[in-house]
């Protein structure tokens, strides 16, 4: 006699947790509109967009580190690799090439899903080994950019983009970007390739028991991680119009996204979008005001969140008060 | 041609042993508190910046700086692990957070030797004299020579410690199995503190060796001595004291010889490309158990 009953109120409390998630989906949604909207006007309203770009780059690749980090369970130390290659295939395309700029894009973006696809081996190796390999692959491909001819890359002088220089273009440019990105993560909370990872990050034998095709779903959303940064350091490039091996690869570019995606809080929508905002508005201040101990305050940031908020804020935020899981992502 | 060829051999050799002194300290903090130690080579620039500073302001010679700094940066390293390290073991997933953490510590100490210091690199005014040995056509700084005299002698200290002695044995026996040592009553707690310290001391003592070895240091190497301590730990097994230093010797003739006929960077790739290699063959390292995870 019960099992009808029983049934009855699975499929009722299935309907409900439906319903959480598409309230949580949409406020998410709502903000990031929000965002997009309010970036959307800044050109139109101040003369100086510059921070405004800055915070879409953040964001992007923050939310870019979210999808490795948040739902595959992979850090990736050398992640600033994927910015840099497509940094330098836009600049390749556009100066070497003379192709337009809106193609060089696309090429920096098939750059890294290459460079993602050259890499897909290591995604056998677990935790710390990962990390070290991916940082020790971006030193590689660091060197190897730096070496190869100077008519091709530039040397350690760099290359520079005259010529495609229109700051409201590129600024639109990354606008999309950002865009593209945030839609990622909305998609992955609510598709189905988003429960599979979060499977598999979760256990990846029992999700492989379940019939998840686990090095498959893995390597799609590697594949987004990467193509996502790679957008970012072609836009960037097309902005400043200068990509140099030493900026493109340097390290504290994967440690900023790092930082930004956990103190918002890696595994959840909004926590990254949040965290970049709020530390980029911080270390603009003092970058303005004691542009000395700027890096020593970025370290102790890290520490004082690892020791202390190592969920991040939003994480955090969920882990005490698990009432607010109904409506944040 | 040949006299070069065993030139790059010897060198591999004693850069070898430098390597080996930043990969065995980085493998017993990792092996003892599973701490990824991403500061190792800022401790080992700090220790560089301390060996000059005495003997730039005090007069005292770096030979001697040398155990001061290993005595004083084992201190450092006691403490900072309990205001670090216990924290970690709490979270989800303790590796990683270590290494985030770490990864802090480590932008932290090289902003501050920046401040400190400047960015201007620095050099050690000391020499040894005579400045060169020559054995037939092969030509060697004497430093270099001192330099893996030091490097084996810490090594052969460590071993002794690690395989001879009480403290030493109970260390050996957290890296194998943490929880049985707690039962049988020793306190992994204040030997987790330890080997931190023993980490931490170790590289400041390999910072002065390099020191005495290279030309300058600034403070930004940091991450590039860390980097390498990472690959020569892959390469002989995470976690394993005597597989750091046969990784770090095949790294350093490897890098040394291919410096012989190629560019530097081209040394480096090749280094690297040796971790990457070794990691698709055989993933737990040269002596690295196979882990249960």
């Amino acid at each position: 006699m019960g099992s009808p009953d029983f049934a009855a109120t699975a499929s009722s409390q299935h309907r409900q947790d439906r319903s959480v998630d598409r309230l949580k989906y949409r406020i998410a949604l709502g903000l990031f509109a929000a965002l997009v909207a309010a970036l959307a006007a800044v050109p139109l309203l101040a003369a100086n967009a510059s921070f405004a770009f800055y915070l879409m780059v953040w964001i992007a690749m923050a939310t870019g580190m979210n999808i490795c980090v948040g739902f595959t369970g992979y850090l990736p130390f050398g992640y600033v690799v994927f910015y840099g290659v497509g940094a330098y295939a836009t600049g390749i395309c556009f100066k070497l090439l003379g192709l337009p700029i809106v193609v060089a894009l696309l090429a920096a973006g098939l750059a890294g899903a290459v460079v993602a696809l050259l890499m897909t081996p290591t995604l056998r190796l677990k935790g710390v080994y990962f990390g070290i390999v991916s940082l020790g692959l971006a030193t590689i491909v660091r060197l190897l950019i730096s070496n190869l001819p100077e008519s091709f890359t530039g040397g350690s002088m760099g290359l520079i983009l005259a010529g495609a220089n229109n700051p409201t273009h590129s600024y639109y440019a990354m606008l999309a970007v950002m865009t593209l990105a945030l839609a990622c993560v909305l998609w992955l909370s609510t598709s189905r390739l988003g429960r599979q990872l979060r499977a598999i990050k979760d256990d990846d034998g029992a999700a492989a028991c379940i019939g998840i095709n686990v090095p498959r779903v893995r390597l799609k959303a590697w594949l987004l991680a990467a193509i996502i940064p790679a957008l970012v350091g072609g836009v960037e490039a097309w902005y400043t119009n200068v990509v140099d091996p030493e900026y493109s690869f340097h390290v504290l570019i994967t440690a900023k996204s790092i930082i930004y995606g956990m103190a918002g809080g890696f595994g959840t929508i909004i926590g990254p979008v949040i965290g970049a905002i709020a530390l980029v508005g911080i270390d603009h201040v003092i970058w303005e005001r004691f542009p000395l101990i700027n890096l020593l305050l970025l370290g102790m940031v890290i520490i004082l969140l690892m020791l202390f908020l190592p969920r991040g804020v939003v994480g955090s935020l969920i882990k005490r008060r698990p009432q607010l899981r109904r409506y944040i992502a | 041609m040949n006299s070069l060829l065993i030139q790059g051999l010897l060198n591999g050799l004693i850069l070898g042993a430098i390597y080996g002194l930043i990969g065995l300290g980085l493998n017993i903090v990792y092996g003892v508190l599973r701490v990824v130690n991403f500061a190792h080579g800022e401790f080992l620039v700090i220790g560089a910046y301390f060996a000059w500073v005495l003997l730039q302001y005090l007069g005292i010679n770096p030979l001697l700086a040398l155990p001061i700094s290993f005595v004083v940066f084992f201190g450092v390293g006691y403490l900072l692990y309990f205001l670090l390290v216990p924290r970690m073991s709490k979270s989800d997933d303790p590796e990683t957070s270590s290494l985030l953490l770490m990864f802090g510590v480590s932008i932290a100490l090289s902003a501050t030797l920046l401040l400190v210091f400047e960015a201007d690199s620095r050099t050690l005014e000391f020499a040894i004299e005579p400045v060169f040995l020559s054995f037939g056509q092969i030509i060697l700084p004497t430093i270099r020579l001192v330099a893996l005299l030091i490097s084996v002698l810490l090594v052969a200290a460590l071993a002794y410690f690690l395989y001879r002695t009480q403290v030493g044995k109970a260390l050996r026996a957290i890296i194998m199995n943490k929880d049985a040592v707690s039962i049988v009553g020793i306190n992994a707690e204040r030997l987790s503190g330890v080997a931190f310290g023993l980490g931490i001391a170790l590289a400041a003592a390999t910072g002065v060796i390099v020191a005495l070895v290279f030309p300058a240091f600034s403070p930004f190497m940091g991450n590039d001595y860390t980097l390498i301590g990472f690959v020569v730990i892959v390469l002989g097994g995470l976690g394993h004291p005597i597989g750091a230093l046969i990784g770090a010797l095949l790294y350093g003739v490897t890098e040394q010889v291919a410096a012989v006929y190629f560019n530097p960077s081209i040394a480096t790739i090749l280094g690297f490309s040796l971790m990457i290699a070794m990691i698709f063959i055989r993933p737990s390292g040269l002596l690295g158990q196979r882990q249960l995870r």
